[in-house]
């Protein structure tokens, strides 16, 4: 398996995109952003990403939609959920749907360094952690 | 389908709520003023001069009637003496013709003369009273002078041998029956006047009595009718004042009559429950803004969120990397952050413009405007719930005069009842269109959501009616509403049909009509 994890990152923030794909470029993940998460679906369906990190409350798919597809393609992606103003219903549904974490907004890149690295740990994945640590 | 639950109808205006607390306790103030400064003339002293004049009145008729049963008794009296007098005379004047024709005894007939005389005597002061000076100058001179001749005519008979005896006698006969005739006759001719005098007087007695009657009727009937319908006209507008304070016009009550009475003070306590009913429906209308904002909160606090965390990724990237990084990406990292601080001071912004409690501000307003703010003020709240809302609004639309804010709380009461009764997934319309009437504008809510119930949609304006649980729904949105927009001159109207949607529309009069404001509003009578 290679050492290099695939993150992919759904928020229609652009900012968000902006800032993430850098700071887990950090920790040595390879990072492909996307604004747009019907883009981001057909991306999903091209290639497998290891962890998907996405926002809960967008306007087209919201964050449990991509929940559900990713989880369709593929059983072994964590998918982080970021969500605005957490609601525990939401929550719920996203555990109950296979969701690996919760980040809540406002977060610090570090925040999401350190989920993304416990679903490399889950998935066996050790670089990027000593990546992250490194960095 | 029912179009249109509340016909306008014109009604007394409410402009001063819109002007400002201020106004209104000046207007109060005004009101008690003019109430008290008029002079007092209570029901109570108009009640008593009512009984005192009826009391005067009966009063001289009774003294009227006592004088006339006197003044009759009198004449009565003079008659019956009069009357007897005269029966004395004409016996003595029997007694003398007697005399003359058959030589009897003259003796008798002067006895009559005394009794006549005694008769006069003894009633010489009543004969005074009633015949005046002729006591004197007629009656008793005639008398002496026949009793006189009476008297020389018995002389002569004393002594039968003087000479010319019978022509003395004949002489004296002349004198004694003219004497006689003129007495009698004036006696009672006096007669005849003194009974013509009494029927003239019991005649007008008679007429004054059925004349002051229907004098005295037609007083009591009018002092009747007058206080009556003085204290029933007042009970009425009183009624009326009751009417209008239901169906929202706060007014105060002013003076229509000259004159203070016992429903001034009930006045003066009316205008005074009007100024707290008023402060006491502009807390409500605050607080079921607050509760609107309370509602809107969680959607503002998702907003914030989304600014909030760029900031923070971005601080925390420029703190990671500032040393690596070349000054563009510098410069762009520290844009970004004054940009998403601005974003997020206008998310708030609007917010607490919406909240802050503001003295009434009548001004041209762009509806458009007002309603895109208020769209967006709930538009995190509706993204929420999963509900899309639609804008669209026709260009150059003539400004309206109102209070933005309170004409945003009506929208917004609007938006959320529309968004409460939406489906997740559903769609709400909002739409600024010139309405239907000209010189109005319409702004329409539509969603296709519940619907109305037709049983429920003619109380649906009810202060606290409401269908939603308890803590989700005060039943007060509604009718808020309905007061703001009255207060603007303009209506609330809905139409719905279960199952498929409502549409509520709000109707208002655009700025050319200056004379709808501050003067004569007309109000949908929905609330009465
Ligand atoms: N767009 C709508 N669709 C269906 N029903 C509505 C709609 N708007 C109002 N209603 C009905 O009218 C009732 C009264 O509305 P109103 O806004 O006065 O009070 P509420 O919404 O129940 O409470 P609050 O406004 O205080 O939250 C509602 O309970 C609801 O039954
Ligand atoms: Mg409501």
């Amino acid at each position: 398996m290679s050492a290099q994890l695939k993150v992919m990152v759904i928020d229609d923030e652009p900012i968000v995109g902006k800032r993430l794909g850098p700071a887990l470029e950090k920790m040595g993940c390879q990072t492909e952003t996307f604004v747009d998460p019907a883009a981001a679906l057909g991306r999903l369906a091209e290639c497998e990403f290891d962890v998907v990190v996405t926002d809960v409350r967008m306007d087209e798919v919201d964050g449990i939609g991509v929940l559900e597809r990713v989880k369709a393609l593929s059983k072994r992606t964590k998918v982080i959920m970021i969500t605005g103003y957490a609601t525990l219903e939401v929550a719920h549904e996203a555990l109950a749907k296979g969701a690996f974490d919760f980040i809540a907004k406002p977060f610090k890149p570090e925040d999401l360094r350190q989920a993304v690295a416990r679903a490399a740990e889950a998935l066996g994945i050790q670089g990027p952690g000593a990546a992250a640590s490194q960095a | 389908m029912p179009d249109d639950k509340q016909p306008a109808e014109p009604e007394r205006g409410q402009a001063a709520t819109v002007e400002g607390r201020y106004e209104r306790i000046k207007a109060a103030e005004a009101a008690r003023q003019a109430l008290l400064t008029r002079p007092r003339f209570s029901f109570r002293t108009q009640i008593f001069l009512g009984f005192f004049l009826a009391f005067l009145f009966s009063f001289g008729i009774a003294t009227s009637m006592v004088i006339t049963i006197y003044l009759v008794e009198n004449k009565m009296k003079f008659l019956e003496i009069a009357s007897e007098y005269v029966t004395e005379i004409q016996q003595a004047r029997r007694f003398e013709k007697n005399y003359f024709l058959y030589g009897t005894n003259l003796q008798d007939a002067l006895e009559q003369v005394y009794l006549a005389k005694t008769i006069l005597e003894k009633n010489s002061d009543e004969l005074l009273r009633v015949a005046g000076d002729k006591r004197d100058s007629m009656i008793i001179p005639h008398l002496q002078r026949y009793e006189e001749l009476l008297k020389r005519l018995a002389a002569l008979e004393s002594e039968p041998d003087s000479p010319r005896l019978n022509q003395k006698k004949k002489e004296i006969e002349m004198e004694v029956r003219q004497h006689g005739q003129e007495m009698v006759s004036f006696a009672q001719d006096v007669m005849t006047k003194e009974k013509e005098s009494m029927a003239r007087m019991v005649a007008r007695s008679r007429n004054i009595h059925v004349l002051s009657f229907a004098v005295a009727s037609i007083f009591m009937v009018y002092i009747a009718y007058f206080l009556g319908s003085s204290l029933l006209g007042t009970v009425n507008r009183f009624q009326g004042y009751a009417q209008r304070i239901a169906a929202g016009d706060f007014t105060p009550i002013t003076p229509i009559r000259r004159f203070r009475d016992e429903f001034t003070e009930l006045a003066i306590t009316i205008n005074q429950m009007l100024q707290e009913l008023e402060a006491h429906e502009a807390t409500l209308v605050q607080s079921h803004k607050m509760r609107a904002v309370g509602t809107l909160t969680a959607g503002v606090a998702h907003e914030l969120n989304n600014p909030l965390n760029n900031i923070t990724l971005t601080a925390h990237a420029l703190l990671e990397d500032y040393r690596e990084m070349n000054d563009d990406d510098r410069r762009e990292m520290l844009g970004d952050l004054v940009n998403e601080a601005g974003r997020a001071q206008s998310i708030i912004k609007n917010l607490l413009d919406f909240a802050r409690e503001s003295g009434a501000q009548v001004e041209p307003l762009d509806l458009v405007a007002l309603l895109k703010d208020t769209t967006h003020l709930a538009a995190n709240q509706i993204k929420l719930s999963g509900i899309k809302m639609e804008f669209s609004a026709t260009d150059n639309l003539p400004r309206v005069h109102g209070d933005a804010q309170q004409l945003q709380q009506v929208f917004l009461n609007l938006i959320l009842n529309a968004m409460d009764a939406s489906p997740k997934g559903g769609k709400i319309q909002v739409l600024v269109v010139p309405a239907d009437e000209p010189n109005f504008v319409a702004v329409k809510i539509i969603d296709f959501g519940s619907g109305i119930p037709e049983h429920i949609l003619g109380s649906i304006f009810d202060p606290f009616f409401t269908t939603k649980t308890k803590g989700k729904g005060t039943g007060l949105g509604l009718s808020v509403s309905q007061g703001i927009v009255a207060k603007h001159g303009g209506r609330i109207m809905v139409s719905s049909r279960e199952g498929q949607g409502s549409t509520f529309s709000v109707v208002l009069p655009i700025t050319t009509l200056p004379a709808r404001i501050g003067g004569n509003m007309p109000r949908s009578g929905a609330l009465s």
